[in-house]
């Protein structure tokens, strides 16, 4: 043998690191590991050694064969999803989510089983190699593999929506089977979900609901149709909580919402003989509380439901007030007015959950119609005479209460509140007066009412009326107490001494008294000078009640009630038999009109006509004759004869009230100006303007032309001038 | 009497071991014995007669098996600590080595567990433990990586720049601050993952979106994922820069106002019950000292304490501040480890300097440290010298004082992962403080 340069005896060999002693090491390893995993898919683990298995692969880790590993577990499992999806593809008609679901629950336990086994490389190598870990691989890799299969991505989507489109449409599907493939969507990821299912659905749903709420609407009324829709709702809501994730809910419902509810607010309210107004009008408290929680589910809803039923109670209300034949009884008038806010306020508190929003329409609406009659306060204020006079009898405290609060609501409606005031004096005196109110507390109660409502100012005239009555009766009992003795069997007479102001004016002719009383009215006069220096008195005899024995002819003894002039009148007969008309104007000196009415109150009301007419009619005239009626009888022995009042003012009546108001308006009006003007010196014609309406508005709606006018008066008293370069500016003069 | 079903039998190299499937059920399903019981496999653990075949080191394995029966970690002299380890990382069970490896941390029990040479060419910067009980060592250019098993990793550069400080986002991240090189878009900010080193990715700053070079300073994070970090840019652009630390991008800069220093800051300190920073520039890094509190939401600066004008006696120089929010207070300390106390919730700027003796007056070494604070459940530790002081209670009184023979000086120090991580200025030597187990009984 030669020896040549080829021939070596040795090699040098570069330094290893690692001594693998088999070369095939990691081959054979992988072998094991993969036939493992072979075995793990194909539910045939029994066999498998836990411990050996977890031992290899921490090995090829430890050897550095974590790439090997890792690569090998992607083909590996991939081959076996690809398997999978095969079997998945292949499934027939409804058993292809059935077998979907089966694939799925063996690959998740495999992936754990795997999981188990490659434990160590999921804790060392994938960190450190930043790679995905064995769970979130094995998702992914379903994801890739089987669910966005060209063969069954799309299947799977028609699948689940076709199941869920016959749910709808009422047949019983497996809910447990959706609910899996569903949540095996979720473990997929929120994006899965969402991209996979989530949105095709809702782009199904919307259009189902389109198509669904036209032919709903075309062969429904409109609370048949809000039923419908509030079940679609319903069932939905109820669908994610079966199987769907809860995120998708409040999705869901607005698809709903929108398709079957905004897209058709206007037809639905407006619909032909079942719309919102038709509700309104039957009180139908269900149909509109569910059209009301309906509609609060899309924008601008319930302000659709709040500008139909404004507009409704406006027009409606409009009509009320302005109906003739309405205004003839003013009791039933505003009877009529609380009955109409009762329905609106047990409405919203029954169907539109007491919304604020509704209550503001409401009392924007009244504030508006009933100021279309300029009655109104004169109308409220004979209503609350009325209850006071009668009406409240027999009726309990907080009944009485119930009616004032709400006889208070429509006030405040009120923009004149000073006419009403002017109203509510004089319906207050007379019943003072006439000693008629039923009940003080109540009478007490409203003015309590009034006072918060506009301040002290409001009523204090009113008090003042009060405070006279209680004096009154102080003074009469002085009086009484200090002639006692020279006044024994003689009328009895009952003085009310009111304060000039506080009362109604009143037109003062004194009539001619009948000397019994006139004497008896000069005692008192000067008892009550002396004991208040400095005052003045003048008898308002048109005004007063007296109460006369009367014996007629035929022996019949009857008390009557009657007013002071029909006194003066009777007391007349006494001394005659008979009188006429202008004998009695003589010697009464009772005002025509006045005289007329007392007459006739005497002389023409059946039952109570103590007096006899010649000749017989109707109206007095004034050549008429009077005679005692000696044939009077009644079943009572006290005859209350009333006079012939009109209780609703006369349009003169009418006419003079409103000219009184404003005049009264006038000073309110000033002071106003001079208030505002004290506190900002210089202001222009437009700001003033505005500012003296918002001031007044608590009392009375100010006339611009009016407030114009006291402007110009109080520049020619001095109070204010007009600036010299400016003409639009005023000025204050300290 | 019944029959225990649940015991288990191992062999684990040759040698038999028995246990309970209760015992074993403590390891966890994410450990090799929670795996194994698991129904998918079917091994039932109550057939007693199989015993399940294990090959391991028997002597490790009845450590740990110890650990999972009594909760706690005898490591026998004659097992070194790394091999125990290994076993335990096997078998799913290094977690639970961690957790039994020593006492809860308690700043007056704490014992010298070791003291480890670093080979750094230079003085340290910045020692920074880390949530787990590893830790990181900054010095030059340089930042050296160890877990809690105090095993080093590969060590850690941002373009070999000088590190300015380092923080650790959570067990696997640690940001890095370095100054800037010139004309390069090198230093600046990074986050390098602890176990491998590598650069995960650089935080940018953009000034009227434009990206500029920067010097990082100062660090500090909070649980909103928020990184801030003190920044010098070319152009006078100084300030606190805020990024988020999942994406790494900017979200918003805080610019020094006139007059004030943000961008030099030596510490930050965020204040989770406030929502605000706090930023201490100090002496010698200025001429003065400046502590501000910063309000991110409405950009402003909340409280703030300068030293601007005050007499030049530097005896009272403050040289680090910490804030405490129990208390509503920043504590600081001047070069003789005096402690002095603001209150957070007045501006008037007053340190009430606390009265206890200058223990360390006159006896300077040679190659002095400046005082460092740290505060670790209502335990406050100051460094100085070769010597750590632990101060409790209200009014923090000295309770302890840790001192190691060598070293030197100590530059840095810090806690976490129940323990306290002490540099030394010589030599790199760094010590670690640990708390031993409680008593038995």
């Amino acid at each position: 043998m030669s020896s040549g340069p080829k021939k070596r005896n040795f090699q040098i060999e570069a330094f290893k690191h690692k001594v693998v002693v088999d070369p095939k090491y990691a081959d054979k390893t992988w072998k094991i590991l993969e036939h493992a995993i072979h075995e793990i898919y194909n539910h045939n683990a029994s066999g498998l050694s836990f411990e050996e298995l977890y031992r290899n692969a921490y090995n090829m880790v430890l050897h550095k064969f974590g790439e090997k590993l890792y690569s090998g577990l992607v083909s590996t499992m991939t081959f076996h999803l690809h398997t999978m999806s095969k079997s998945i593809e292949a499934a027939h008609g409804a058993s292809f989510l059935e077998e979907l679901n089966i694939k799925w629950n063996d690959h998740t336990k495999a992936l754990q089983m795997i999981r188990d086994i490659l434990m160590y490389m999921d804790r060392t190598f994938i960190p450190s190699t930043h790679k995905t870990p064995v769970h979130e691989l094995g998702l992914n890799l379903w994801r890739d593999n089987v669910i966005h299969s060209s063969k069954i991505q799309p299947r799977l989507l028609n699948t689940l929506l076709d199941l869920i489109l016959r749910e709808r449409t009422g047949e019983v599907i497996n809910r447990g089977l959706m609910r899996n493939i569903i949540k095996m969507l979720m473990d997929l990821g929120p994006s899965v979900y969402q991209e996979d299912f989530e949105k095709p659905f809702l782009e199904v749903s919307a259009e189902f609901y389109r198509a669904e709420s036209l032919e709903f609407i075309e062969c429904s009324d409109c609370g048949d149709y809000l039923k419908k829709a509030e079940r679609r709702l319903n069932e939905e809501i109820e669908r994610v909580s079966h199987y769907l994730d809860a995120k998708t809910e409040v999705k869901i419902t607005n698809v709903v919402e929108k398709e079957m509810i905004a897209n058709h607010m206007p037809r639905l309210v407006h619909m032909e003989n079942s719309g919102l107004v038709k509700m309104l009008l039957d009180n139908k408290f269900e149909d509109l509380g569910r059209i009301y929680n309906l509609f609060r589910r899309v924008p601008d809803g319930l302000s659709t439901i709040r500008d139909v039923m404004t507009s409704h109670i406006r027009d409606t209300g409009k009509q009320l007030v302005t109906d003739p034949e309405k205004s003839k009884n003013p009791v039933e008038f505003v009877d009529t007015l609380l009955e109409k806010r009762d329905k609106y306020d047990k409405i919203i508190s029954l169907a539109f959950s007491n919304d604020k929003t509704f209550q503001n329409a409401l009392n924007a609406s009244f504030e508006y119609f009933i100021n279309l009659n300029p009655r109104s306060p004169e109308y409220i204020s004979l209503f609350v005479d009325d209850k006071l006079r009668r009406g409240l009898k027999g009726e309990k405290e907080e009944d009485i209460e119930i009616i004032l609060d709400k006889v208070m609501m429509l006030f405040r409606y009120l923009q004149e509140k000073d006419v009403f005031e002017k109203y509510y004096k004089q319906h207050l005196a007379k019943r003072l007066l006439s000693g008629k109110t039923v009940s003080d507390d109540a009478e007490r109660s409203l003015i309590v009412k009034l006072k918060t409502e506009c301040g002290y100012q409001f009523t204090s005239k009113l008090e003042g009326m009060f405070t006279d009555m209680k004096t009154s009766q102080d003074t009469m009992q002085g009086f009484y107490a200090a002639h006692a003795a020279e006044l024994g069997n003689g009328p009895t007479l009952v003085v009310h001494v009111l304060t000039t102001g506080s009362w109604p004016t009143q037109s003062s002719i004194t009539c001619n008294l009948p000397a019994e009383l006139s004497a008896l009215c000069e005692k008192f006069r000067s008892y009550y000078l002396g004991t208040h220096t400095g005052r003045r008195l003048s008898w308002q005899t048109n005004m007063g009640t007296a109460d006369l024995r009367a014996t007629f002819a035929n022996g019949q003894k009857y008390e009557l009630n009657v007013s002071t002039y029909q006194m003066c009148v009777l007391m007349l007969f006494n001394n005659t038999d008979s009188l006429s008309y202008r004998e009695i104007e003589q010697a009464t000196e009772i005002p025509s009109s006045d005289l007329k009415r007392c007459l006739q109150s005497l002389a023409c009301v059946k039952g109570k006509n103590v007096l006899h007419k010649e000749p017989m009619s109707k109206d007095i005239g004034e050549d008429d004759a009077f005679s005692v009626n000696d044939k009077f009888t009644s079943k009572l022995r006290k005859v209350k004869i009333g006079t012939v009042v009109a209780q609703k003012e006369t349009e003169p009546e009418k006419q003079e009230t409103r000219q009184r108001v404003e005049e009264d308006r006038k000073p309110q009006i000033e002071a106003a100006i001079v208030r505002i003007m004290k506190s900002r010196r210089v202001l222009d014609h437009n700001n003033i303007i505005a500012e003296v309406t918002k001031q007044l508005q608590s009392r009375f709606l100010a006339n611009p032309g009016e407030i114009k006018k006291r402007i110009e008066s109080l520049i020619e008293r001095d109070f204010l001038e007009r600036d010299d370069s400016d003409r639009r500016l005023y000025r204050y003069l300290a | 009497m019944g029959v225990q079903k649940d015991r288990v039998r191992f062999n684990v190299g040759g040698k038999i071991f028995e246990t309970t499937a209760t015992t074993l059920a403590i390891a966890g399903r994410d450990s090799l014995f929670g795996a194994m019981f698991d129904e998918n496999w079917d091994l039932q653990p109550n057939v007693t007669s199989t015993e399940h075949f294990i090959d391991r080191n028997p002597d490790c394995f009845a450590v740990l098996l110890d650990l999972l029966r009594t909760g706690e970690l005898y490591i026998p002299s004659e097992i070194p600590e790394k091999l125990l380890y290994r076993e335990a990382l096997f078998y799913g069970l290094l977690d639970h080595v961690r957790a039994a490896r020593c006492g809860p941390f308690d700043g007056n029990r704490l014992h010298l567990e070791r003291s480890i040479m670093g080979r750094a060419p230079g003085d340290g910067t910045a020692i920074r433990a880390g949530p787990d009980g590893g830790c990181c060592v900054a010095h030059g250019s340089m930042v050296h990586v160890y877990d809690w098993m105090l095993e080093e990793h590969p060590p850690i550069s941002l373009d070999y720049q000088r590190v300015n400080d380092a923080i650790w986002i959570d067990s696997e991240s640690i940001v890095i601050s370095a100054c800037e090189r010139l004309g390069r878009d090198d230093g600046g900010m990074g986050l390098f993952s602890a176990s491998t080193g590598e650069l995960r990715y650089k935080f940018h700053v953009t000034h009227d979106n434009q990206v500029k070079s920067y010097t990082g300073g100062a660090l500090s994070f909070n649980s909103d994922y928020k990184l801030f970090s003190s920044c010098k840019g070319r152009s006078n652009e100084y300030g606190i820069g805020v990024w988020d630390q999942v994406t790494g991008k900017q979200i918003d800069f805080f610019y020094e106002p006139p007059g004030w220093s943000l961008g030099d800051a030596d510490k930050l300190q965020w204040l989770h019950g406030t929502n605000c920073l706090l930023v201490a520039t100090l002496f010698p890094r200025k001429d003065n000292c400046y502590i501000s509190l910063l309000d991110f939401r409405d950009k402003n600066m909340v409280w703030s304490w300068s030293d601007v004008g005050a007499p030049a006696t530097d005896e009272r120089r403050v040289r680090d501040a910490i804030a405490m929010e129990e208390t509503n207070s920043v504590c600081v300390v001047n070069e003789y480890e005096d402690l002095g106390f603001m209150d957070l919730r007045s501006s008037a700027g007053i340190v009430r300097w606390s009265s206890r003796s200058r223990l360390m007056k006159g006896k300077m070494p040679d190659e002095p440290c400046y005082p460092k604070l740290a505060l670790h459940e209502g335990q406050l530790f100051s460094s100085m010298n070769d010597s750590i002081s632990v101060f409790c209670g209200p009014d923090w009184v000295l309770t302890s004082r840790l001192r190691n023979s060598h070293g030197g000086s100590i530059c840095d120090f810090s806690i976490g992962g129940d323990r306290l991580f002490a540099l030394h200025s010589e030599e790199n030597v760094f010590d670690i403080w640990e708390t031993r187990s409680p008593p038995i009984v």
